[in-house]
């Protein structure tokens, strides 16, 4: 009998915990999902129905024109942003793989100190960097040109980028590569052979952040170039809150833009997903 | 049967009688190896100096940390040395790079490449380092598999292998290649007992039908005793002893061999030597016993020099109390194989006894002990076997 009440006491709390573990995580659920629902309700509507007084969901009579104003809109900018992106991924990891390399695997003087610093240089507020990178890169001839926005990004991409790299190196056992060694490969070879191949994870997963670092980035970008130079979209989608017609904000445009400029990394944090988890796996193997 | 196919190898094609007459006096020479490490601080290698014969296999066995991995790295070319030269079949290769030395080198913690199939590992090196055909590739990886034991794992990826079956496939990866010797850095510590012991046993055959040096490192010496044509027994990086399992076991040149080697180990008594004449007897606190065949002139001790002196515990007897040399409590019995482990202790010295099995009862605690006194060593201060 007394077993039968402690169960039934342990099936109270049970029901419990899981009555509180549900209700956190259908808050949280429709803290991001009904902002995002009403977006894509609101980038599906005419203008009139922006402004209707009373509340639904599915838009009466539903329009892809926001859709097509808004990547009529952004297109050129679009194209910016792409150029962006790749060309910051690109820097990145062409510093970042042979740099974390060299530190997973070689001594060298200042080696720690130096990783500190690479360490520290991330809890830097970057906001203090940009007015003298931006004061720079008017002396360097940087200002409105595509490698001047690709450099800017590096001062926090690259430091991030040495940091997941170099673990990960770090984590795979140099046998390997003497394996290769010995087997007929040069250091380079058994680097491009066997290192490259399982780094895999840790470089999408770079790739990845560095993209969404090109892509998202506001404030860098809109400080270093404007409108006649390599704008990015997220500044153009700026100019459409402040731009409208003039009387009244076109939110159904700055919706669907919006969007737009989400899709990309959505999709590629689609595909890149199962390695980035790899990536950050507490163990490699 | 597999047949090995020598004939097709590289070496026995291109030697011609001319050069045969002026072979290397040894397959592999290393001369005077040195390795340090943290500049210079750590020594791990030194005056290292060993010949090797073209179908030797030969263990190099030490407590860990004594610097064998390193010396076996030193050959590989995966660590240069800071003095002295590497010679493989009459080649300097001190300085070359690993993949120019045509040696295949299988590490304690398995390498496979784990994004490659283990086809494509053991096929690796093929793929590096010869321009062979792939139908021939093919057929040799598969006579390797076949050989190993491993073919029905041909295509499936290393991780889903079982730690035998991974060493396997390493082994396979170095065979296939046909090298000039193999170097194996306790490719077996890894695996349980029994596979171990079938892995000891493969090996062996292997390298007797291979007919090719084998480098194994172990830790480990009954695989040591097991294993090796030639022993070679290491300590802080610095060659103690080299020799056959039974010139190691039976007359080891200082006490660190005597008490490594064996198992139980060798007892170890201090004491003095006295000289009485032609007699020679050595005196502990705790027993005296005399020396046979052996005459004072020809002695290496004088009277009064301290000395150590060591016995296998299958040289020592259990008879009845007060019938032995001197008496001793029992500590603890053991079974160790086929015998009874008997451990004792008198004075503060610890030594133990072999028995057959369950020839010596322990109702009663105090026995007599007794020697084969023709098999005591004796070693001196420095440690160095005098007797
Ligand atoms: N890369 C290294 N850096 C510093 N010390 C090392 C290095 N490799 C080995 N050692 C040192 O050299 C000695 C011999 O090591 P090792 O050859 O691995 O011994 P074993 O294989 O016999 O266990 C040890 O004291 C070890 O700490
Ligand atoms: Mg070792």
């Amino acid at each position: 009998m007394s077993t039968a009440s402690r169960r039934a006491q342990l099936s109270v709390s049970d029901i419990l915990y899981k009555l509180l573990f549900y209700s956190t995580l259908g808050m949280f659920l429709l803290m991001v999902l009904v902002p995002l629902i009403l977006v894509i309700s609101a980038s599906f509507r005419p203008l009139v129905e922006i402004y209707a007084t009373d509340v639904y969901l599915i838009p009466k009579e539903p329009t892809i024109q926001p859709w097509i104003d808004g990547y009529e809109d952004l297109k050129p900018n679009l194209l910016n942003s792409l150029y962006i992106a790749t060309g910051t991924v690109t820097i990145a990891l062409v510093v970042a793989i042979p740099g974390a390399y060299a530190y997973a695997r070689t001594s060298f003087p200042w080696k720690k100190p130096l990783f500190y610093i690479i360490i520290l240089s991330l809890l830097f507020p970057h906001v203090l960097l940009v007015i003298p990178i931006t004061d720079l890169w008017y002396d360097f001839g940087l200002y409105n040109t595509l490698p001047g926005v690709w450099l800017g990004h590096q001062t926090f991409v690259v430091p991030f980028a040495i940091w997941i790299m170099r673990d990960f190196f770090q984590k795979m056992p140099s046998n390997l590569e003497e394996a290769a060694q010995i087997y007929g490969c040069t250091q380079w070879s058994a680097f491009v052979r066997v290192v490259l191949p399982l780094a895999k994870p840790a470089i999408i997963a770079v790739l990845f952040l560095a993209f969404l670092n090109g892509w998202n980035d506001f404030l860098f970008a809109n400080m270093v170039t404007d409108s006649r130079g390599p704008q990015p979209a997220v500044v153009q989608l700026y100019q459409t809150i402040n731009g409208g017609s003039g009387e009244a904000t076109d939110w159904q445009l700055l919706m669907s833009e919006s969007l737009i400029i989400g899709l990309p990394p959505v999709t590629l944090y689609l595909f890149a997903r199962r390695y980035i988890s790899e990536a950050f796996a507490v163990s490699a193997s | 049967m597999y047949q090995w196919d020598m004939s097709s190898s590289r070496d026995s094609q291109e030697i011609s009688p001319a050069e045969q007459t002026q072979e290397p006096a040894h397959y592999i020479d290393i001369n005077g190896l040195r390795k340090t490490f943290s500049n210079g601080t750590v020594v791990a290698v030194d005056d290292f100096n060993l010949d090797i014969e073209e179908d030797e296999f030969v263990v190099f066995l030490g407590p860990s940390g004594c610097g064998k991995t390193t010396t076996l790295r030193c050959i590989s070319g995966l660590e240069l040395p800071d003095e002295g030269e590497v010679i493989l079949n009459g080649r300097d290769v001190t300085f070359d790079k690993p993949k120019d030395r045509d040696l295949a080198f299988v590490f304690q913690n398995i390498t496979l490449f784990p994004h490659m199939t283990v086809r494509e590992n053991i096929r690796f090196g093929l793929d590096m380092k010869t321009d062979l055909s792939k139908d021939e590739k093919k057929r040799k990886v598969e006579e390797t598999a076949e050989l190993l034991d491993i073919a029905e794992t041909l295509d499936r990826q290393p991780t889903a292998l079982s730690g035998g079956q991974q060493q396997r496939v390493s082994i396979g990866r170095a065979m296939v290649m046909e090298p000039t010797a193999f170097l194996l850095d306790e490719p077996f510590a890894n695996l349980d007992a029994n596979l171990r012991d079938r892995m000891q046993t493969e090996i062996k055959r292997l390298q007797r039908e291979l007919g090719k040096s084998m480098i194994f490192v172990t830790h480990d010496q009954e695989e040591a005793m097991t294993l090796g044509d030639k022993i070679v027994i290491m300590e802080d990086g610095e060659i103690q002893q080299v020799g056959t399992p039974y010139e190691i076991y039976n007359q080891p040149k200082n006490l660190f061999i005597a008490k490594f080697i064996g198992s139980p180990s060798t007892n170890i008594f201090e004491g003095t030597a006295k000289i009485n004449g032609e007699e020679i007897y050595i005196e502990t606190d705790d027993f005296e016993v005399r020396l046979p065949n052996v005459r004072a002139s020809e002695f290496a001790a004088s009277n009064g020099d301290m000395v150590f002196l060591g016995i296998r515990p299958e040289y020592m007897h259990v008879v009845p109390k007060s019938e032995g040399i001197f008496n001793a409590e029992i500590d603890v019995k053991e079974l160790h194989g086929e015998h009874d482990a008997i451990y004792f202790t008198v004075g503060e010295t610890p030594f133990t006894v072999t028995e057959p099995q369950g020839q010596v009862q322990d109702t009663e605690r105090v026995k007599g002990v007794d020697f084969d006194t023709d098999k005591i060593w004796l070693f001196n201060e420095r440690e160095e076997r005098i007797h």
